[in-house]
């Protein structure tokens, strides 16, 4: 009965391979995903355990993300949830933002450069 | 320019599906720089960028929130455990204090966590710590930065509760049986560090100087510091 | 906007409280849908209360937007390994260790 409900984030004492000890940083995009999630949550529009559970809520989809591609989803789900966009903006905002990196040489698209320096 | 690959990006962005061929494997450095991520965004990428204008569009957030986040996280947070751990070994007053309520003793000596409520643990001759969130990735953020890759992976997530010396000897740490494993599952409210020993042979250093024998890793509970040979 | 430093210490006051350091308690063996903090390996499991933490939100109600009151108490609770986990593969003093709120623990009689 337990399988039913155990969630996807719930893996303590399951068998696993071996750990990679080796750390290996954090991508730009991920520390800016990183840092929004942290000035998002020191506005209290959202808290960790709301983020927690949209993370869960993931199901069998949780296993095969990465770690910020997880939490990116939890904050689309909050912030959804409680109206501070709706599907319509982000989808919008999402197009114009894949537009941006559409630059000849990826390297110079304004996206990849520090999070204050966006060109609007 | 420079083109900051390392093995970790190299590896998952080949599984992604893109038109371009952009020849990672040449360009491999060893260190993870970040200035700049390589290839097409991800969908995930996009997303949070996306929020995060959309955010500022409403007045909710300014950009420049964001960008001092990221500075802390990369330039503040990451050095404080180490002075915090330090300074406990030079005055065993301190220490007791950081035990007995570790956000007290961090705000003490000058470092105001931020959402923490820290509980710091002791390695002493008879017992090691070890740290895991496994239904997250829970960790004091302000005191030792970002969590490393392998904390945040489901390998550690999973086996150390139930195998913590297996685990403990893929770091490297081998412990004899004679020493009680403490594994700490950090899963609600509080966060965890742990207090390594101090290394014999380091009398009358100072802290800035016992603070360079501490890593990250000594603070979960993974490795131990030691003397360098 | 800044961090949040209203709080000084580790632990919150938590006077109005079942148990205390020592107390036998036994996790609940229950699989309630939704947000939980109590992984599911240690349900069932018999443990001592460690310290007590504090009285705090009820991430259980915080985790759907609602203000987690009335607060629930939060302990610490020491498990044997090899209670927690048949077959395990160290010494007998090894311990696992973990914050459990209130709801979730039940005494040990006698």
């Amino acid at each position: 009965m337990s399988d039913t409900t155990k969630l996807p984030s719930d893996i303590g004492g399951e068998h696993a391979g071996p750990v990679d000890t080796l750390d290996h940083g954090m991508r730009h995009w991920e520390r800016q995903a990183n840092a929004f999630r942290s000035v998002v949550q020191m506005t209290k529009l959202t808290c960790t355990d709301e983020l927690r559970r949209a993370a869960e809520e993931l199901g069998s989809r949780y296993k095969d993300m990465e770690y910020f591609e997880i939490t990116t989803s939890a904050m689309r789900t909050v912030l959804l949830e409680k109206g501070v966009f709706t599907e319509q903006e982000l989808q919008a905002k999402m197009a114009e933002v894949r537009a941006r990196f559409n630059v000849p040489d990826e390297m110079e698209s304004p996206v990849k450069k520090g999070a204050s320096m966006v060109q609007k | 320019m420079t083109n900051p690959t390392h093995d970790y990006y190299a590896r998952s962005h080949h599984d992604h599906d893109h038109a371009h061929d952009h020849d990672h494997d040449d360009h491999k450095v060893p260190n993870p720089a970040n200035e700049h991520d390589n290839g097409p965004p991800g969908e995930y990428e996009i997303m949070s960028r996306a929020m995060q204008e959309l955010l500022e569009q409403k007045g909710l957030i300014t950009a420049e929130q964001v960008a001092k986040r990221m500075e802390q996280f990369d330039e503040e947070f990451p050095y404080r455990g180490a002075q915090i751990v330090a300074r406990a070994w030079t005055d065993p007053a301190y220490k007791q204090r950081l035990l007995d309520d570790g956000r007290a003793a961090c705000a003490e000596a000058g470092v105001m966590l931020e959402a923490e409520r820290l509980i710091a643990v002791e390695n002493t001759p008879a017992v090691h710590n070890v740290i895991v969130c496994t239904l997250c990735s829970c960790y004091p953020r302000s005191l030792l930065g970002m969590p490393p890759t392998w904390y945040k992976s489901r390998n550690y997530r999973s086996r150390v509760v139930f195998e913590p010396r297996t685990v403990l000897r893929e770091f490297g740490t081998v412990l004899p049986d004679s020493v009680t494993v403490r594994v700490h599952d950090s899963n609600a409210d509080m966060r965890y560090l742990v207090v390594p020993m101090r290394p014999a042979g380091t009398d009358g250093w100072s802290i800035e100087r016992l603070a360079g024998l501490i890593s990250r890793d000594m603070l979960v509970g993974v490795t131990v510091p030691k003397l360098p040979a | 906007m800044s961090a949040d430093f209203s709080f000084k210490s580790t632990y919150a006051p938590a006077p109005v409280r079942r148990y205390n350091v020592g107390d036998k308690v036994t996790v609940k063996r229950a699989f309630p849908p939704g947000h939980r903090r109590t992984p599911q390996y240690i349900r069932g499991k018999q443990g001592v209360i460690e310290r007590i933490c504090g009285a705090y939100p009820n991430p259980e109600e915080l985790a759907y937007g609602f203000d987690g009151k009335p607060e629930k108490v939060l302990y610490r609770v020491r498990f044997a390994q090899s209670h927690v986990w048949p077959g395990y593969a160290g010494p007998a003093n090894d311990v696992i260790e973990m914050e459990v709120y209130e709801h979730w623990l039940e005494p040990v009689k006698g």
